[in-house]
């Protein structure tokens, strides 16, 4: 259930839409199958309708000619007039044709041993009638009625009796094909049915697991972001409390006369001042937070020298580095090129990065901001890198993914006691991002953690960098 | 008076005379006079009996015994049915004239008196086309008919006359058709 709380947690986190599209896809798959099922079974009854209608006509058409056959050989005994006795001959002889024609296609397509046998059969048995048919032709074209119809009943009735006997044979093995191909098709129709009521059944269970999941995911999710609220409003209250608490101490000891003389009034402005400022810093932390949350902040996009922007990153960083104890190592490529970002979004990014490196860097007291240029290729744009390292506590692998969360904080950072508010990493990637760079990190437990900063280089800008000829391409803050 | 009666008797006698005489020359055209004139063309008329019938060969004689009834039967035990066109007919005609001798009434009185007597078994089948000839010759193993050269085709067997086919020389029968331009 763990396992299952924090996939869902996990997808939450990403897009319930994803899974939405997952159960879609499989809808989708599912229900081409059925209708592929269902139109394999449509076209087999077509076929096998339409092979039955088919082969009921051949037969019929195949007794009608038998009939026809004799029919018009017997017309012939009732005209003397011999012009119209050659006529019946003529269409007697026709419909044999068409009967011979019928027996070789049923031959043909016999299915089986006991088809091929009858086919043969009624071959003989017809070339046995024919040869009496033509006696009893002859007989009547000569005149000789009498001898015609001896003959006729005497060899013609039977071989004609054995023939329509075959027929009936014919058609009642043409039945019982049909009867077989019917069953067949009836328990192929149920097991199409079954397959549609158990894709069906598998759907309806798969769309009822997508919806809870999704539902149970959400759940998760607001659960989530209600704890991380919480915790922080604990931080943000503590982060104020403190120096809360140091102002109104030192402010009651001005109040009540404990502070007399002058280097103490100054030692006190200068805390009240120090706590004051960190105050202002976190609420306005706090508020272009906010400001990046709904996106309304607008940022003004135009060409910087990177020179420029880390000059005003260590001048808002000096005094940071210098009370923390730290060492800041400043190592640059020479030549730089222009950039376009924002000026204050830039720096406030890159001063939560100082931040969080001086806060997470150990005992090692020692920050290094790295600046590069990549120049691209024909796919990707060039850019600067500005990594910001540090040899601090590092940051396990299992939460790299969630560092940038606002709100986020480790259970480790909780554990070590470092106050924060979980919003410092959240605001530099959007700050990174709504400048059209990027935020990436590479971190090592125990070892320390780089978060740098890609920023695209200016494009078709006039802009050339400054050349700062005095200016060390590594220098560093104590 | 008697000279009168006797010359106007002498008048009936004398046309009485011209009119024997002219009924004798119409019937000698009728027996033996050839049938072709100045408007007309001959084509070969042959003898086909049913391509079962193992007969090649026949006189002219055994032609004349067969087409007059005088023969019922041929070598092989089945019955001879004798097949022709329809009075008029120059085919009809030829045969008539050329193999039985007879004009069409001398042959109708042959086959009503054998038929009377008992001497001829069955009468001719008289067929409208020389189609129906064939038609009747191809159902019928007994049957023997003619036809002109043309209207022969693979459903009949055409026999000797006298060891002569019509592209022999000497071959005797011809049906005279008119010519058309």
């Amino acid at each position: 259930m763990e396992l299952l709380d924090r996939w869902l947690s996990a997808a939450s986190r990403h897009n319930a839409v994803l899974l939405l599209f997952v159960v879609c896809c499989g809808v989708t798959v599912i229900g081409a199958m059925v209708i592929r099922d269902m139109q394999s079974a449509n076209s087999e009854a077509q076929r096998m309708y339409k092979s039955s209608v088919d082969g009921l006509e051949e037969i019929g058409e195949l007794q009608y000619d038998a009939q026809e056959t004799r029919r018009t050989t017997l017309y012939a005994l009732t005209t003397t007039d011999s012009n119209l006795q050659v006529e019946y001959a003529d269409q007697t002889r026709e419909a044999d044709r068409r009967v011979r024609n019928g027996i070789a296609e049923y031959a043909r397509q016999a299915k089986g041993p006991e088809e091929q046998a009858l086919a043969d059969r009624l071959n003989r048995d017809w070339t046995a009638y024919l040869n009496v048919r033509d006696e009893v032709l002859a007989s009547i074209l000569e005149g000789s009625t009498t001898e015609a119809v001896s003959l006729d009943l005497a060899g013609g009735v039977p071989a004609f009796e054995r023939v329509r006997q075959d027929l009936n044979e014919v058609k009642r093995l043409f039945g019982e094909d049909a009867s077989r191909e019917q069953a067949s098709l009836a328990e192929s129709s149920r097991r199409s049915s079954s397959r549609i009521v158990g894709i069906l059944s598998f759907t309806f269970l798969l769309s009822a697991a997508a919806i809870w999941a999704i539902q149970r995911s959400q759940m998760l999710g607001r659960m989530q972001l209600a704890k991380l609220q919480m915790e922080f409003v604990a931080s943000v209250s503590h982060e104020l409390r403190t120096p809360l608490a140091v102002i109104r101490s030192a402010a009651d000891n001005i109040a009540d006369g404990l502070v007399k003389n002058k280097e103490s009034l100054i030692r006190y402005g200068t805390v009240l001042q120090h706590q004051s400022r960190s105050m202002g810093e976190l609420v306005d932390q706090i508020l272009l937070f906010a400001s990046t949350e709904d996106r309304k902040r607008r940022v003004v996009l135009q060409p910087l020298a990177v020179e420029r922007i880390m000059d005003v990153v260590l001048a808002d960083t000096e005094a940071l580095i210098r009370e923390s104890g730290f060492t800041l190592e400043l190592e640059t490529e020479p030549n730089l090129p222009v950039v376009m970002a924002d000026l204050p979004g830039i720096t406030q990014c890159l001063r939560n990065l100082v931040g969080n490196a001086v806060k997470y860097g150990g005992a090692d007291h020692k920050v290094t901001l790295r600046v590069s240029t990549s120049p691209g290729g024909d796919k990707s744009p060039g850019e600067v890198r500005i990594a910001v390292s540090d040899r601090g506590i590092g940051i396990d692998s299992s939460e790299i993914g969630r560092i940038f969360e606002p709100f986020y904080r480790s259970p480790r950072v909780h554990a070590s006691q470092i106050h924060g508010t979980g919003l410092g990493l959240a605001l530099a990637r959007r700050l990174a991002e709504s400048m059209g760079g990027s935020l990436s990190v590479h971190s090592q437990v125990a070892v320390g953690s780089t978060f740098t900063l890609h920023l695209p280089l200016a494009q078709g800008e006039d802009l050339q960098p400054a050349v700062d000829e005095g200016r060390p391409s590594r220098m560093s803050i104590t | 008076m008697p000279g009168t009666t006797r010359s106007i008797t002498r008048i009936l006698l004398l046309t009485l005379l011209v009119f024997l005489l002219q009924e004798g020359s119409t019937s000698s055209v009728h027996a033996g006079a050839p049938l072709a004139d100045q408007g007309n063309a001959s084509e070969p008329l042959v003898i086909v009996v049913n391509r079962s019938n193992p007969v090649d060969d026949l006189t002219f004689d055994e032609l004349r015994r067969i087409f007059l009834g005088n023969r019922s039967h041929w070598p092989n035990g089945r019955r001879i049915t004798l097949v022709m066109r329809e009075p008029g007919e120059p085919e009809r005609k030829t045969v008539l004239h050329e193999i039985c001798g007879m004009n069409e009434e001398q042959f109708k009185n042959h086959f009503v008196h054998g038929l009377f007597t008992g001497e001829i078994l069955v009468s001719p089948k008289i067929l409208s086309s020389p189609v129906g000839v064939r038609k009747f010759i191809f159902n019928v193993p007994g049957a023997i008919g003619y036809l002109r050269v043309g209207d022969v085709d693979d459903t009949v067997k055409v026999v000797h006359i006298d060891e002569l086919l019509p592209d022999d020389k000497g071959y005797k029968l011809h049906v005279q058709v008119p010519v058309t331009n």
